[in-house]
């Protein structure tokens, strides 16, 4: 019974790792996934466009099958940890093999290795030692470092170089699941909202995008925002001037602008928008009394908050309405756009305790501003601004970032590096000539190796050709040579 | 019977076509001359990117006359004409970017500035270093049809808004022209390679027709009207933009008539690949010249939709479905519409050029082996570029707005592009695929860049509203 489970999940493994499974998985990530960049998605979307676009029945069927929420469905993600743990399998069955190729590199220069490596040439030599100083120089002078190696018989040479470049596979995968592994994170942990912030105003909830609120474990508040405009009147700029506060003490403060978050303690605040309240932060009238005509009063009013005209009369702005409009004897607020503004002011005596309601622009039925002992008139009317901010929480984002770099490593590694391997050993061929026998691969690039190939056999070609013209009995002598040459 | 006209004409031989071309090239200089010296302009953007056209159309010319016939002195005009024209460009890049005050790429129009570039510096590389001397055939029409675009797109340097005020966005945005023009090497070099393999010419016949039959299907799937009229934005002149019924919604107008007249170019270019799959039902070889004329018929039929478009579009006010009242359109409210039919005829005239010339094109390109090597090499460049290009993008989506990845379509399909390529170099690498069928890959990367690069933005909605 356990072997046959073992068995069973050693075969799902296999099946996992199979290069069939991943094309398979990844098609069908593809697939899904430009279905949900054709069908219109349900939480960018709102209900009354999607019933727009598809009818009750089509819009049933789609929500019943996922379609209409597909990058946050239980089984989109299913699927990507599918196609991690393909890749993990993939990786893990072929891994040991690279491994043992990577730590181990294959030195030796035995006769059927010879026969085998497509790449290699022989030239005669006079004596083994010569030889293998002729072609150090020669390797020297690519660029490699070669190193003897001493078998039973006979000494060997083999220079390689990039060895890495074996294990760039691995890389990329590896960092692939680093990926993963931070939007995972991200998608357990993570939080995202938005919140938006007058001016003095401070919270310590942030509503979330998904539902829900979360408390913050500091409170952030905002001393002020604004927007800058090009000639045009588009927008070019917008910031906020944010402090975090934390058991009532300040602890940092920052202005940011779109590009530039606040990040305290992992969450980070984005400048994100910016408009209007709707409310009035300072309304500035100039006031003449009926009686001494000519006496005028510059006022700022803000709202419920009396302001002394003379030393018996106060006026207090009560009540404000973007985009006023009359019916049935009331007075009605239309939208919370600065359209068609009306203020409504108290003009109160404090020795009769008498009270007159005035409005700005004086509406008839309501304002009784010919009974004011002055008259008002708007000068300037500013309105309270508010900053938005997206507020997200990103524990897994390093992972992320440090898969990108990991991923450009492994490429450049993957695409660029070429690990090239030389071997170079002194053999007797039939007759018995003594013979330097030299070989060496690429794993990709062929091409461009047989030019390095063919460069390598020249360049030691005249270096044995040197070697002749210094004379053949002064062999420690022309190791001499090389030396200062060098 | 065509084919036979065409071989009873002797090859060119000679320097013919390089001062035809060069007489062509000097007239509309001169003619860009005289309105410099009426304007008193002369290294304006505008004026630079017209001579990049005029050079790009001369190299084109040439480089397809050298397809012709095989005159081996074309090719170093057409190499001279494409400096030129690289030239030009580079200085119309410099130009706009001293104007804007930023690096051209924040709008479709500045990116395709890049890309255009950006083709043409790898067209000469390829020539140079790799020896792929007739790779212009493709690149250049393609290039022709990228300045073409530019000159309809709406063009005003636009201030940056705060969103795209970051060098995120330039590394984003630089790395994707390099990765979607080496994307293009790549898929003309598959293209080449099929050639050079002896793949049967009616194979070209039936992708050649299916490429028309898909543009003039996706145009009347998405704008056909009731009663055949074809809907096209409207055009607002006196303000150089499109109309819009309210936010983000734009107006719709009906040129009535069109559609039928589309319709039936849909069917005139169906034709031949009706023709050619009953010719593969039946094993009957002698339907194919029948296919060939009937593609000659297709030609002829988009030439006339094209040119009932152009005169359409430019003149006349139509009724919409969404508002009252008649309204103007334009070109420039429809370049996608326009591209795709050009597109669609510089397509089916390389197919000809396939039928008439093959013999003399095979002889003039490297080995399949080498072709099929560099378009690896290509991919291997398109690659990394892409794998950067998507997480600069992550890099800069979080810094803008607090979320490195968010499904939007361009995203996603930078993705699903990311993917097939990824899927090439897996079977390439693991399966030994080779040949056809890594080219077929190439290709098919290559169709999905474009939906990326165009079809998002056009088709989908998202985040990338300005690109």
């Amino acid at each position: 019974m356990a072997t046959k489970l073992i068995a069973l999940l050693r075969k799902g493994w296999q099946t996992l790792g199979a290069i069939k499974t991943g094309v398979v998985l990844l098609i069908t990530v593809v697939i899904v996934s430009a279905a949900g960049t054709l069908i219109l998605q349900r939480p960018m979307t709102d209900p009354d466009e999607m019933s727009r676009a598809y009818s009750p029945q089509v819009l049933r069927l789609l929500d019943a099958v996922g379609l209409t929420n597909v990058f946050h469905a239980w089984w989109f993600v299913a699927l990507l940890v599918l196609v991690s743990a393909s890749i993990v399998a993939a990786s893990v069955e072929r891994f040991p093999n690279a491994w043992r190729y990577f730590s181990r590199p294959y030195r030796s220069t035995d006769e059927s290795f010879r026969k085998a490596l497509p790449g290699h040439k022989r030239i005669p030599i006079k004596d083994e030692e010569s030889g293998l100083v002729a072609a150090e120089r020669a390797l020297h002078s690519l660029g490699f470092r070669p190193e003897r190696v001493i078998g039973a018989d006979r000494v060997a040479l083999f220079a390689e170089r990039n060895r890495v470049s074996e294990m760039a596979v691995y890389i990329v995968h590896a960092s692939l699941l680093l990926i993963f592994l931070g939007g995972i994170v991200d998608g357990v942990w993570g939080w995202r909202g938005y919140i938006s912030l007058e001016r003095g105003q401070q919270v310590t909830q942030v509503p979330l995008k998904d539902g829900g609120t979360k408390a913050l474990p500091f409170a952030i508040r905002c001393e002020g925002a604004g927007q800058e405009n090009y000639k045009d009147g588009s927008p070019k700029r917008w910031w906020s001037k944010l402090a975090v506060m934390e058991g009532g003490r300040e602890v940092q403060r920052k202005e940011i602008v779109v590009n530039d978050p606040l990040v305290y303690e992992g969450v980070r605040f984005y400048q994100s928008g910016y408009g209007s309240t709707g409310k009035v932060e300072q309304l500035l009238l100039t006031a003449s009394s009926r009686e001494n005509k000519g006496q005028l009063h510059d006022i700022a009013l803000t709202m419920n908050t009396p302001v002394e005209l003379d030393a018996d009369t106060t006026v207090r702005l009560a009540r404000f309405i973007p985009d006023y409009f009359v019916r049935d004897g009331e007075v009605y607020n239309r939208s919370e756009r600065v359209e068609n503004p009306a203020v409504q002011m108290f003009v109160e005596s404090k020795k009769t305790g008498k009270s007159i309601e005035v409005w700005l622009p004086e509406i008839e039925g309501f304002a009784h501003n010919a009974e004011s002992p002055y008259t008002f008139e708007a000068k300037d009317l500013q309105l309270g601004s508010f900053t938005g901010l997206q507020v997200s929480y990103e524990p897994g984002q390093w992972a992320v970032w440090a898969g990108c770099l990991l991923m450009g490593l492994g490429l450049a590694t993957a695409f660029y590096l070429v690990h090239i391997r030389f071997w170079v050993v002194p053999v007797r061929d039939t007759h018995g000539q003594l013979m330097l026998w030299f070989g060496g691969t690429a794993n990709k690039n062929r091409e461009a190796f047989q030019h390095k190939f063919d460069a390598f056999a020249e360049k030691l070609e005249q270096e044995l050709a040197k070697q002749s013209e210094v004379g053949s009995d002064a062999c420690a002598q022309a190791h001499a040579t090389t030396l200062a040459g060098d | 019977m065509a084919r036979a006209k065409a071989e009873q004409q002797p090859a060119t031989t000679g320097m013919t076509l390089v001062v035809l071309v060069g007489l062509g090239i000097l007239f509309l200089l001169f003619m860009a001359f005289l309105n410099v010296v009426k304007s008193g302009n002369l290294l304006t953007e505008s004026n630079l990117l017209y001579s990049a056209l005029i050079f790009y159309a001369g190299a084109g010319a040439l480089y397809l006359g050298f397809g012709v016939t095989a005159t081996e002195s074309y090719v170093k005009f057409a190499s001279l004409a494409t400096w030129a024209g690289l030239l030009a460009n580079t200085a119309a890049i410099g130009h706009r970017w001293y104007a804007a005050g930023h690096p051209p790429f924040a709008s479709i129009y500045e990116m395709l500035l890049s890309f255009v570039w950006t083709l043409a510096a790898l067209t000469l590389i390829a020539e140079k270093k790799f020896g792929v001397k007739v790779i212009g055939t493709v690149t250049m029409p393609v290039a022709i049809v990228g300045v073409v675009l530019m000159q309809l797109l709406p063009s005003d340097v636009h201030p940056l808004v705060p969103a795209l005020q970051s060098t995120w966005l330039h590394v984003h945005v630089t790395l994707a022209m390099l990765a979607y023009a080496a994307c293009a090497l790549s898929f003309a070099l598959a293209m080449m390679f099929l050639i050079k393999d002896n793949m049967k010419t009616e194979t070209f016949l039936a992708a050649t027709s299916l490429f028309s039959v898909i543009s003039y299907a996706a145009i009347l799937c998405t704008r056909f009207e009731k009663w055949g009229g074809l809907s096209v934005i409207g055009w607002d002149e006196p303000n150089k933009s499109e109309m819009f019924v309210s936010r983000g919604i734009r107006l719709f107008v009906v040129i009535p008539d069109l559609g039928w007249l589309l319709l039936l170019v849909l069917l005139a270019a169906a034709a031949p690949l009706v023709l050619y799959a009953y010719g593969q039902q039946t094993k009957d070889q002698s339907i194919l010249p029948t296919a060939n004329r009937a593609v000659f018929v297709s030609i002829l039929m988009q030439v006339m939709a094209l040119i009932a478009f152009l005169l359409r579009t430019r003149s006349g006010a139509y009724p919409s479905l969404d508002a009252q009242g008649l309204f103007p359109t334009s070109l420039k409210a429809s370049p996608f519409i326009l591209s795709a039919l050009v597109g669609s005829i510089f397509v089916s005239l390389l197919y000809l050029l396939l039928l008439w010339r093959r013999e003399d094109l095979e002889k003039l390109l490297p080995s399949a082996q080498d072709l099929d090597r560099i378009t690896y090499k290509t991919i291997c460049l398109a690659f990394p570029l892409l794998t950067l290009m998507i997480a600069a993008g992550a890099y800069w989506a979080n810094r803008t707005w607090g979320s490195y990845w968010n499904w939007d379509p361009k995203e996603t399909w930078a993705a699903i592009t990311w993917l097939v390529y990824a899927g090439y170099l897996h079977m390439r690498v693991t399966r030994g695929w080779r040949g056809r069928r890594a080219a077929y890959f190439a290709i098919l990367g290559f169709g999905v860049v474009m939906f990326t690069f165009f079809g998002v933005t056009y088709l989908l909605p998202g985040l990338h509203a300005y690109a």
